[in-house]
């Protein structure tokens, strides 16, 4: 059966379609799961070589008379990933092989050694080569078993015992998988079996790879494991909360991605891995604190508060000179809309014609001029800086000092009344 | 002389190029190989699929250099997005390398899938790109292949001394006055072209093999770096060439798969029997 | 080139230079004056800066504040002028390179692009081996070199460079006695010769021995001049006690563009 004849089959939604996105969502979550601990080890490259050096495993698996997603096969995959590291190791040792290298020769030999096993044995193995590299989600739904008197998809079969499995593995396991990937050196001080979690986590990768070879093929299965973690990686810091979100991103972006691909008439696996790829993006663009809207915000922001600050300092120096300020100080259109902000919140106020601070404004504008002339102490005492150098560091520094290190600082140039300049330092507010 | 005058000619203008396709695949992946970046080509190579499939319904033509510059571009643009994404956001770069790579790929797919499902004529062909296919290649194309490839491998014997020292020293090399950031992108940019050129031969999913265990091997035999470069380089055509006429053997088996064979299995006798680095060397006690 | 015993003339000269690895800074605002000819010593802590000034020098981590002048120019006026000998792990000393390819790198800056080494370099190249004492060893690849050839190779290839002013990260670290002292000698070679060399040494008890004048620098210059004056038990306690855990909360707001605790 081709695609067309199956797509010209249905031109409606049906449950079909339900079970082929519930496999697709079953396999993403696995793999998003799986995915986020690669991503956190930096193990993503080792990912994709196991996803493609599974391929020999799988073909001889079928070629001994397993049946696609059937445990031979999978025991066939695991074995082969333990080949894949095994080997990628021994040219480390032996050949001195750096790491990538070693992963590039592996995997390529291994990926080329599985499509040459399929096609020399094409017929007695039922397996595409183009299948193998971006899968046949549309067919998936055909191929069924009966499961306490419901017909699934086998796929879909193998696809929620992988998820189960893992997921159980994993969480039991959590602790541990934590501890190695933050710091392998300190687990295995500790005692903890380090080779083993890091075993289970390729098993784990193979294991989720074959799940989701039939929906998606070798190199999408990366995409899968790999884009969900990096896009929670942008949006969370805790490792289970992480995982989590790649799982939803993962499920999300399977029923988004063959959505769309039904709508647009294309390949399911390649939608899916197009709608993670928007989700990076997108995650990149509004993450809270990394993403590029945030960190623009944030330097506007500080701008924005640098020139308010400045604007008070310059009335309360002007007050100390007892040298009047200019009717109008402001000159460029940042300070003037500083000015009017300064004025509606009650901060500067406008008197005789001048421009004066008000009780709020004069604390305010006192806490920025301590921290200037406490940050020129500091560097007095501690920096072999010329008197004339410390001003400019100084009015840098006066807007990022907060009242505890004011309060150290002070302490430590020994409640020194007055800056090096002998201007006095403000009290605390 | 007789056999030889019994192969077409085109055949054998095949042949020569690929010998230079896979010459210059080796001597221009020893860089990456060497400054440890082995991978990044392989990001530029599964986006070339959405690149060759872009520049077919863009243009319109299937000829050879059309869908080569599609795939270039978009080789680039995959390794554009690479320093973007290490600029702007806090992803590492092995996660960079395989997001681009997969996502880029799927694009391609969703592409090419598109493409066949409109039952759009022409677009049949394309599928070869994946796992290389020579057999379709006419003199003309692969004399281009050819001619490109020794114009890369003109340019890193001439700037061999420029790559060398980026390669082994980026901080002095900096210190010294080379604009290293200016180098770095001419090897990467090398790198993406031999990556596209080698397309034909070996497909988007294998080709990055061919700039990878060609140097890899040749690293075990000498200790010198334009040594390590011919070396690389005839490893490189070895495998190419025999690849493609071992594929030829068997009809329904792709280039790439075969290709990447030869080159192992020459990896393989260069890691055992090499001297001084080889495994049985080591036994020895050299 | 200056010759030795003329007055000394300012070859280094750091003004308010602040650097920032990202948005956090690291070196808050270094005035610093080296005179030419001479030995001069930069120390500190770990982890304080003090390689990051050299780079700072030589252009290879951008200042977002201040400026740094050579012999009163620019860097790129003058890099004709300048050695450089980074740290040893900086490099993968697996590369296939032998020693001689490396010293040769020193040559490469004269030649420009696209010429090859000729003879000439490689008499200047083979004289450089000469005097760390390594012209044996030619055509040993590197990886096979103890830490302290290793060094002198780094050190041979930037006496190739024929130049003004050296600048060293940390040469002597991990260096067996022997070549320590070898090292030492081309250095003070070079000061006779009327150069300046600037080295980032790690060990306070050889620096008063070794350097004329030397800068006390922990995330911001603590002091500097002759070397007697700057290592005195008040200097080294204001360094050493650690007062940087201010600049480090600090830098971190900076980072984040908001105030600290």
């Amino acid at each position: 059966m081709t695609i067309d004849t199956a797509a010209s089959m249905w031109g409606e939604f049906s449950a079909m379609h339900a079970w082929a996105i519930a496999t697709a969502a079953v396999v993403a979550a696995g793999c998003a799961l799986v995915g986020t601990l690669l991503v956190v080890r930096r193990m993503s490259l080792l990912g994709d070589a196991i996803s493609h050096a599974v391929l020999p495993g799988i073909a001889v698996a079928v070629l001994a008379g397993g049946r696609p997603g059937g445990l031979l096969v999978l025991v066939g995959a695991v074995a082969a990933a333990v080949v894949t590291v095994l080997l990628v190791q021994v040219l480390r040792r032996e050949g001195g092989l750096a790491a990538d290298a070693g992963t590039g020769v592996v995997f390529t030999t291994l990926f080329a050694l599985g499509v040459v096993i399929i096609t020399a044995a094409a017929s007695r193995i039922d397996l595409d080569p183009g299948c193998i590299l971006y899968g046949i989600l549309e067919l998936v739904p055909f191929d069924t078993v009966r499961v306490a008197g419901v017909e699934m998809p086998r796929a879909f079969l193998t696809g929620a015992g992988v998820l189960a499995v893992v997921a159980v593995g994993l969480a039991v396991t959590w602790k541990e998988q934590l501890f190695t990937a933050f710091d392998s050196d300190a687990a295995r001080a500790v005692g903890l079996p380090v080779a083993a979690v890091t075993g289970g986590l390729l098993a784990a990768t193979a294991l989720v790879t074959v799940a989701s070879f039939e929906a998606v093929g070798a190199i999408l299965v990366v995409a899968m494991l790999v884009v969900p973690a990096a896009t929670a990686e942008l949006l969370v810091r805790r490792l289970h909360v992480m995982a989590l979100v790649a799982m939803l991103l993962g499920v999300v972006a399977a029923v988004l991605g063959y959505l769309a691909a039904w709508r647009f008439d294309t390949s399911a696996a390649g939608m899916i891995a197009v709608v993670l790829g928007l989700e990076y993006v997108v995650a990149a663009i509004v993450a809270p604190e990394d993403g590029v809207v945030a960190r623009v915000a944030a330097r506007l922001a500080l701008g924005w508060r640098v020139t308010c600050e400045d604007t008070l300092a310059l009335l309360w120096r002007a007050d100390e000179a007892a040298a009047g300020v200019a009717p109008q100080p402001f000159r460029s259109p940042g300070e003037w809309a500083a000015g009017l902000w300064l004025a509606a919140s009650g901060r500067i106020a406008r008197e005789a014609g001048r421009w004066g601070l008000t009780a709020i404004g004069r604390a305010e504008a006192e806490t920025v001029v301590r921290s200037h002339r406490l940050w020129e102490a500091w560097l007095g005492r501690h920096a072999d800086l010329p008197l004339d150098h410390l001003h400019p560091p100084a009015e840098w520094i006066e807007h990022h000092l907060g009242a505890d290190l004011r309060r150290r600082i002070e302490a430590d140039v020994g409640a020194e009344e007055s800056d090096p300049h002998g201007r006095s330092i403000p009290r605390e507010p | 002389m007789n056999s030889l005058a019994a192969i077409p000619y085109n055949t054998l203008v095949v042949a020569a190029a690929v010998a230079v396709v896979g010459f210059a695949s080796g001597v221009v992946g020893c860089f990456g190989v060497l400054r440890r970046r082995a991978l990044a080509g392989d990001a530029a190579a599964h986006a070339t699929l959405a690149g060759v499939v872009a520049a077919f319904v863009v243009t319109g033509r299937r000829d050879l250099p059309t869908l080569l510059v599609g795939a270039f571009v978009a080789a680039m643009a995959s390794l554009g997005c690479l320093v973007v994404i290490r600029r702007f956001t806090r992803t590492r770069d092995d996660a960079a390398t395989a997001l681009v790579l997969s996502v880029s790929f799927g694009i391609g797919i969703v592409l090419l899938s598109g493409l066949s499902a409109r039952g759009i004529s022409g677009a049949g062909g394309l599928e070869q790109f994946l796992l290389g296919h020579t057999a379709a290649l006419t003199a003309t194309d692969a004399i281009t292949l050819a001619v490109v490839s020794a114009a890369v491998v003109l340019v890193v014997w001439a700037g061999l001394k420029e790559a060398t020292l980026v390669s082994f020293d980026p901080a002095f090399a900096a210190a010294t006055g080379w604009p290293v950031a200016v180098i770095d992108y001419a090897l990467v940019a090398l790198v993406a072209a031999m990556v596209v050129v080698g397309l034909p031969a070996a497909g988007a999913v294998l080709v990055t093999a061919l700039v990878v265990i060609p140097p890899v091997a040749a690293r075990q035999w000498t200790d010198r770096v334009p040594t390590m470069l011919i070396l690389a380089g005839v490893i490189g055509l070895v495998a190419a060439v025999g690849g493609v006429a071992a594929s030829a053997a068997v009809p329904r088996l792709a280039t790439g798969p075969t290709i990447v064979l030869v080159a192992a299995g020459l990896f393989a006798v260069s890691f055992f029997c090499a001297p001084e680095r080889g495994w049985f060397a080591r036994r020895r006690g050299v | 080139m200056p010759d030795s015993g003329t007055s000394a003339c300012p070859a280094v000269e750091f003004h308010d230079v602040t650097v920032a690895y990202g948005r956090r800074p690291v070196l808050w605002n270094i005035d610093l004056v080296i005179n030419a000819p001479g030995l001069f010593g930069i120390l500190g802590p770990n982890g304080a800066g003090k390689s990051t000034l050299l780079k700072a020098a030589l252009g290879l981590v951008p200042l977002v504040g201040g400026r740094v002048t050579l012999f009163g120019r620019p860097l790129a006026e003058v890099r004709s002028r300048i050695g450089y000998v980074p740290q040893r792990e900086t490099v993968d000393w697996d590369f296939p390179v032998n020693v001689m390819d490396v010293v040769l790198m020193g040559t490469y800056a004269r030649l420009g692009w696209w010429r090859r080494p000729g003879a000439a370099e490689r008499d200047r190249a083979r004289a450089a081996l000469e005097r760390v004492g390594l012209v044996d060893l030619a055509g040993r690849q590197i990886g096979r070199l103890s830490g302290g050839q290793q060094q002198r190779v780094f050190l041979a290839r930037a006496l190739a460079q024929d130049a003004e002013l050296y600048f060293l990260d940390e040469p002597l670290a991990g260096v067996d006695v022997r070549s320590q002292e070898r090292i030492f000698r081309v250095l003070d070679d070079l000061r006779r010769e009327g150069r300046l060399v600037v080295v980032v040494h790690h060990d306070l008890r050889t620096a008063a021995d070794w350097f004329d004048g030397a800068a006390l620098v922990d995330m911001r210059l603590v002091a500097a001049g002759p070397t007697a004056a700057v290592l005195t038990p008040e200097n080294l306690r204001r360094t050493y006690a650690g007062h940087i855990d201010v600049l480090d909360e600090l830098g971190r707001a900076v980072e984040r563009g908001g105030r600290t605790a």
